[in-house]
This record gives C-alpha cells, sequence and structure tokens, in this order.
C-alpha cells in the first residue's frame, strides 16, 4: 500500500493529466478520450487545440490495440496491453505510448518513423495525402496512416525508441508533443 | 433499395442515407472499433444507389473528429462519387465545419484538392 501516494505525487509533478497501463480496449478510449475532453475544456482550452491532442491520443491508444503483443481475448474484442500517458508541461501536451512488439517488425518501424522525422509539415502533407488514395491492404487493421497523422498533429518530430526485451520482443515508445 | 440510417454512438456518426429525398447525411464523430465494418454497410448502399441515380444528390458531411482509419474511408467514399460525376452523375458534397475547429475546415480544403469531378463545398456551420 505504501508508495502509491508518492507515485501519484511524481506523476503529478510531472504534469501528468492522465495514465493508463495494461489492458486497452476500444470501450476505454471512448470514456477515457471523453474525459480527456471534458478535462481540457474545463481548463479553458481551444476546441482545436483539444482535438489535436484527443486525436493523437485516440491514435496512440489504437496502435497499441491493433499491434501490441497480447495472446489475451477478453470481452470478446480486441484488448491491447500497454502504458498511456498523457501530460502537459512548459505549455506543451505530450502523449506518450509504450507496448511490446516483435524484434521482427522494429526495423520497417524504425525506417518508417525515421522517415516521417525528416520530414516538413508540406511533406507529411502530400505524403499523407499520397498513402490515403493508396488501396489499403485488407490484412491491415488500420489504415497505415496513424503515424503521419501524428506527425502532423505535433510540434515537433515524434520520438520514439525500443527496448530490447528479450531474443523475441522489445519495448517500443513513441513520444508526440503538441 | 431502402434507406440505410445507422444511429450516433460516442464513436461513430449518424448516418441516414436516402434513396427517396436524395439527400443524404453523415454527422458527428468517427473512431469506431472497426473502421472498415463499419463503413462496409455504407460503401454498398451508396454503390447500389449510384448505379441507378437519375437526380441530383447532396450529401451534408460534418465531423467534429474523425481518425485516420475513418479519414481513409471517407477519401474512398469520395473517390466513389467522384468517379459516379465523372460517368455524368450530379452529386454535391457539403462538408459542413464548425468556424472554431480549424482542423475540419483544412480537412475539407484537402479531400477537395484530390477530387476532380464532384462538387466539394465547404460550408460554415450558423
Amino acid at each position: 500500500m505504501e508508495g502509491l501516494y508518492k507515485y501519484q505525487k511524481e506523476l503529478k509533478k510531472r504534469g501528468i493529466i492522465l495514465t493508463l497501463c495494461g489492458p486497452i480496449s476500444h470501450e476505454v478510449i471512448q470514456s477515457v478520450g471523453t474525459i480527456l475532453r471534458a478535462k481540457l475544456s474545463d481548463e479553458n482550452a481551444s476546441t482545436g487545440l483539444i482535438l489535436k491532442v484527443f486525436s493523437v491520443f485516440v491514435e496512440q491508444a489504437e496502435n497499441i490495440i491493433r499491434y501490441s503483443i497480447s495472446d489475451r481475448h477478453l470481452l470478446e474484442t480486441y484488448v491491447g496491453f500497454g502504458i498511456l500517458v498523457v501530460g502537459h508541461e512548459d505549455n506543451e501536451f505530450f502523449i506518450t505510448c509504450g507496448n511490446k512488439i516483435e524484434n521482427s517488425k522494429v526495423s520497417e518501424l524504425e525506417a518508417n518513423l525515421i522517415k516521417l522525422q525528416n520530414m516538413d509539415k508540406d511533406e507529411l502533407k502530400r505524403y499523407y495525402k499520397k498513402k490515403r488514395k493508396e488501396v489499403s491492404n485488407s490484412n491491415s487493421k488500420g489504415a497505415g496512416i496513424g503515424f503521419i497523422e501524428m506527425a502532423r498533429k505535433a510540434s515537433k518530430p515524434i520520438e520514439f525508441m525500443f527496448e530490447k526485451i528479450d531474443d523475441n520482443y522489445s519495448f517500443f515508445t513513441v513520444n508526440v508533443v503538441i | 433499395m431502402e434507406n440505410l440510417i445507422i444511429e450516433a454512438t460516442k464513436s461513430s456518426p449518424y448516418i441516414e442515407l436516402n434513396c427517396n429525398s436524395n439527400v443524404h447525411t453523415i454527422k458527428g464523430e468517427s473512431y469506431p472499433e472497426n473502421t472498415f465494418a463499419f463503413y462496409k454497410p455504407v460503401m454498398d448502399w451508396l454503390e447500389e444507389y449510384l448505379e441507378n441515380l437519375e437526380d441530383k444528390a447532396v450529401f451534408n458531411i460534418e465531423f467534429i473528429y474523425f481518425n485516420s482509419s475513418s479519414s481513409k474511408i471517407l477519401m474512398d467514399i469520395f473517390d466513389l462519387l467522384d468517379e459516379a460525376c465523372e460517368n455524368g452523375k450530379s452529386i454535391t458534397v457539403n462538408w459542413i465545419y464548425d468556424e472554431d475547429n480549424d482542423a475540419s475546415e483544412e480537412y475539407g480544403e484537402e479531400f477537395a484538392e484530390d477530387l476532380e469531378n464532384l462538387e466539394f463545398n465547404l460550408v460554415v456551420k450558423d
């Protein structure tokens, strides 16, 4: 029991508005997302800013549901396992997300994210529109443009890292600042 | 063919596709759990509808928020309408947005840029 208050104070000190750790489903995104919007609105954030933060929150959470490694099927729905943090510090919002992925996915993800990091807003727009026009891969659970969407919303390039867990898995962290 | 009406949820829009009036409405939020499955009946309905369409059709579309996979599906829907216009159909899309929601305006502009034949109007909400 000890330590929880200390943990909460630590989160507060780091400007964290909310954190989710564990199983994440679509219902969780809906409910927590709604509360997040209400909280930002209560603090007089503009509609544009609220929707930017919400948009990145949804894309990050959907990535956890779609791409995290989990072999558990709960509630007959897609459930992902990961951690998602939304915070506000130095006039910036950050939405950070982490989940376990297979090592075999690392190089493609890394190449894709480095490509986005090196694009300016106009290039991101063109790339987004190009990808959106492409015929979708029916095996894909999403449209494959979530990272581009987030990069376009972000006020600086998306940061990411991979930490090796073992021979099969890595922990993948993505930080988006608005 | 019958009209298609889907009630809104927290994460999916109200949809009314009306083959009697030819005035169609899509309105609300769009980040359903499975975007492709959610919009499948809409795509199927539209394909059948466009084949037999003779009168002018209007789509009033008003989104507060949609996620990236919905954006992809919306592009597919607009491409379908664009193609129908190329084949002689008369279709107008009114992209309705709130003045406070600059992202929605920008999204509308970006869809319009990628369409050739479809009349795509950006309309500020009263």
